[in-house]
């Protein structure tokens, strides 16, 4: 299968009060075509961070130090203003959380989805219509014509997230970020939601980035699934491995906070401690301080990667002394 | 927690209504009829989609919003301890109930006859059949629609008489010597007020009490040692008026209830119905009406119930330190001094988790879960007894969401709490509550123990919204299951019949024109809808 998108050693920071901290620490993925890869990761783990670096949307306080970003094997770290603009939008299209501040209140449902379109698939405004229309009955929304002359108010938040998704994909884009799509809606629209993404991913055979805090959402819509901690990646591997093999305390931690309503007894089993702030100074690995097996190697050192199965990566020294262990 | 039965009830709703006018005409029903028990000690949850109204029944509950019609009655303080006033009004009021209803109902009665009169004329024309009478007929039809409307409407408000009536009495308002009842009433209530200034003044009477013994230790003079003695004394008196009165007042009322059943007036046609009565009884209000309190009298119940906000953020003043924002309740609510405040404030924070440090903190240098156990600190800072969580761990990470509601766990087991849990998660309230309540558009659609409800969902829109919940587990069957589709009718214009009968996949012709009633469809496990039909017994629906 065909990369899409390929993040090899992606460092970026945010400058506060004149000084950097890194927000993400070394961060490599990829997405194949056809694939639904998930970041997953507390709020502030540098999810949304890594989409915005991807579309070059970074705040003015925020810059890529290193590390390459490659679409379709274009490179798009060091690309100018210009030609990074051509890439957004037409190559890659993204989704908000919150589907109302995406769109503009002044201006129709119809006038929003036709301009990207006319933009980005060179045709005249009649054509533009029709793909709008098009898009629309693909997205799942009863008489398209309709709603083509209505405001944004006058939409339900399923409905507009509909919208913004069908804006997104009108313009036939290789790579489909989702950036916390459904946390806003309730669960039964939810569902809906992640059906048509799931549906038009298989359609237009690109790639989806979703970003989630939702672990029962990244099990309906995975293919491959990475844990985000603090900026840093501290478990990868198919979305089987992390639900039912997961390695990293992080990650089996996350697992069992979760209540599952399928589960008839359920113990609640919070991970203690906070999330580390960003301007937190934490030697060798950042999960130690909440860390239940976190020894003197943990305070000191940074875990590199370490494999434990076909594609799945753990960055922890218990996993390691594990897995040597199994080794020997 | 097994039988219900035995617990004690702290809140009761009864057909709860709540609209919001938005324009002239249009009206929000953000709540419709809605009726259940809160238990003391439980974890009750509340779900459903956004708009379903549950926001709004917590607020309702707490009086921050007036309901518009219904009741809420706690039970959680008596009359003695606060003494509110409308229930003098309404003792004053029981002749004028009765009266109202006889009136309304003769004026009915007289609209019936005027109507089988017509039908009788209608009847008539039936015989031979040409055009001119075929459009009398119309004329007399239409007059009859318009009649039977009005005597449904004046019989309705006949007996909506009697029920506020029956709120102090019970059936005692159909007796016919309602003059006296009232009489016992007023006397038996005049003593509950006297036990009410006697607590009041018992209160002064130990708080002077406590202050000169700490002042004195071991009494050093003979004045202060004797000062002492008398005050003592004077509170066992106190004490002693305050039982006697209390007796006095309860023997007052069961005298009343002696007429019960007895020389019953004819005021409607269900007054000699055994059932009606004892719908009426069942009417009759031994705690207290939260609607009826005036703001004043609302502020001691204010104490207990207390709330819990969704966004811990902007419950905080960001420019308050979080040790005077605690302290705050304290400052307005007791008397306790500067140093004791502070001390108070330091344990509720070690309490709920945080460091004493963070007393002199400000908000802004605690992550959201320290922010809402700054909340949840606040909200049990006064003898609380109610509490509700609208949506409070909605907003955090799964890790620290695991914490609070581990915290909250700890705190209801150790003061007993009563929660009322507003969420969307289900997967949180089948763990954390003992009872869940399931809403759509302002109804109730399904109430019973979580474990039943979630291994045997009764109503259509509770098994879909369980389908739709998102699972932490893989399932290998990728092709993902049936969907609910559509979505949440608006309020101002709520479907006829069943609310949900536009989404719902098991549709009869019945669910578009009437709507469900709520019944006990499997022991302690309610529901409303046409699947289960009305087993002759309904309690629930007073």
């Amino acid at each position: 299968m065909a990369k899409v998108l390929e993040v090899n050693h992606l460092v970026a920071t945010f400058a506060i009060a004149k000084k950097e901290y890194q927000v993400l620490r070394d961060l490599s993925f990829y997405v194949d075509r056809g694939e639904t890869l998930c970041i997953v990761g507390e709020s502030g783990c540098g999810k949304s961070v890594t989409t915005l670096a991807v579309m070059d949307l970074l705040p003015n306080n925020g810059r890529i130090v290193s590390g390459s970003i490659k679409l379709n094997d274009t490179e798009l770290v060091g690309m100018s203003k210009k030609e990074r603009a051509g890439y957004r939008g037409s190559h890659m299209g993204m989704v908000f959380q919150e589907p109302m501040t995406a769109l503009n209140p002044l201006l129709t449902i119809g006038q929003q989805l036709t301009e990207s379109i006319i933009l980005h698939r060179k045709v005249n405004k009649k054509e533009a219509y029709d793909i709008a229309i098009e898009y629309m009955k693909k997205v799942g929304m009863s008489n398209p014509e309709e709603r083509m002359k209505q405001y944004p108010f006058q939409l339900s938040g399923g409905l507009r997230q509909r919208v913004l998704i069908a804006m997104v994909v009108s313009v036939n884009p290789e790579l489909l970020i989702a950036d916390e799509p459904t946390t806003a809606l309730d669960v039964t629209i939810q569902k809906q939601v992640l059906q048509i993404i799931h549906k038009l991913k298989k359609e237009m055979d690109a790639g989806v980035l979703f970003i989630t805090h939702d672990l029962g959402v990244v099990a309906e819509i995975a293919d491959r699934v990475i844990v985000l901690y603090s900026g840093k990646k501290v478990e990868e591997g198919r979305v089987t491995d992390i639900f039912d093999h997961p390695r990293h305390p992080y990650t089996i931690g996350l697992l069992n906070a979760v209540p599952n309503v399928d589960l008839d007894t359920f113990e609640i089993k919070p991970i203690p401690g906070t999330f580390p702030s960003l301007t937190d100074d934490i030697k060798g690995c950042r999960f130690n301080p909440r860390c239940v097996f976190a020894t003197e190697r943990c305070r000191s050192e940074v875990p590199g990667e370490t494999i434990v199965g076909d594609g799945h990566v753990a960055a922890c020294f218990k996993v390691e002394e594990e897995e040597n262990e199994r080794n020997k | 927690m097994n039988g219900t039965s035995e617990k004690k009830v702290i809140l009761q709703l009864r057909k709860l209504k709540k609209n919001f006018p938005i324009k002239r005409g249009v009206l929000l029903r953000a709540l419709n009829d809605v009726s259940f028990s809160i238990y003391e000690g439980e974890k009750f949850g509340v779900v459903g989609e956004s708009g379903c109204g549950k926001s709004t029944l917590g607020r309702v509950i707490l009086q921050l919003y007036k309901q518009t019609s219904g009741s809420c009655v706690y039970y959680g303080k008596s009359f003695e301890d606060i003494n509110p006033a409308y229930v003098k009004k309404e003792i004053a009021k029981l002749p004028e109930y009765q009266k109202k209803a006889g009136e309304y109902y003769n004026k009915s009665v007289k609209i019936d006859l005027k109507i089988s009169e017509l039908e009788n004329q209608k009847a008539s024309f039936d015989a031979d059949g040409n055009s001119k009478d075929a459009k009398k007929q119309d004329k007399i039809s239409k007059k009859i629609d318009l009649l039977s409307y009005r005597s449904k409407e004046l019989k309705k408000n006949a007996s909506r008489q009697l029920r506020e009536g029956s709120r102090t009495v019970g059936s005692l308002i159909l007796c016919r010597n309602i003059k006296e009842i009232q009489t016992l009433f007023q006397q038996s209530y005049a003593h509950t007020t006297k036990v009410h200034n006697l607590l009041e003044e018992m209160k002064k009477a130990d708080a002077n009490y406590q202050e000169s013994i700490v002042e004195s230790g071991t009494p050093k003079t003979e004045t202060s040692r004797k000062k002492s003695v008398a005050l003592k004394a004077k509170l066992t008196q106190l004490e002693e008026n305050a039982a006697k009165s209390r007796e006095k007042a309860r023997e007052l009322r069961a005298k009343a209830f002696v007429h019960r059943n007895t020389d019953i007036l004819a005021i409607t046609e269900l007054t000699h119905q055994q059932e009606y009565r004892a719908k009426l009884d069942n009417n009759y209000e031994s705690g207290i009406n939260l609607s009826k309190l005036t703001n004043r009298e609302m502020r001691p119940i204010r104490k207990e119930m207390q709330m819990i906000f969704q966004d811990p953020a902007a419950s905080l003043d960001p420019r308050q330190s979080i040790g005077s924002a605690i302290e705050e309740v304290f400052k307005i609510n007791s008397e306790y001094s500067r140093d004791v405040r502070r001390e108070k404030t330091m344990e509720l924070l070690e309490k709920v988790g945080l460091k004493r440090e963070y007393y002199y903190s400000f908000p802004h240098v605690l992550s959201g879960g320290q922010k809402q156990r700054v909340g949840i600190a606040r909200a049990i800072a006064l003898n609380t007894n109610f509490v509700v969580l609208d949506e409070a761990v909605s907003a955090l990470d799964v890790s620290v969401q695991a914490q609070v509601l581990q915290l909250l766990q700890d705190l209801s087991d150790e003061y007993h709490l009563t929660y009322f849990f507003i969420t969307h998660d289900l997967g949180v309230v089948k763990h954390f509550c003992d009872r869940i309540l399931v809403m759509y558009l302002g109804n109730t659609c399904e109430l019973g123990n979580s474990k039943d409800l979630f291994s045997t969902p009764l109503h259509p829109y509770t098994k879909s919204l369980l389908a739709s919940v998102p699972r932490p587990t893989v399932h290998r069957d990728r092709e993902m299951d049936e969907v609910l589709q559509g979505e949440v009718p608006s309020a101002t214009n709520p479907p006829k019949g069943c609310p949900f009968h536009t989404r719902c996949t098991s549709c009869m012709e019945v669910c578009q024109s009437v709507r469900p009633t709520y019944t006990e469809a499997l022991p302690n496990h309610f529901v409303a809808c046409h699947l289960f039909p009305n087993q002759g017994e309904n309690n629930h629906e007073v």
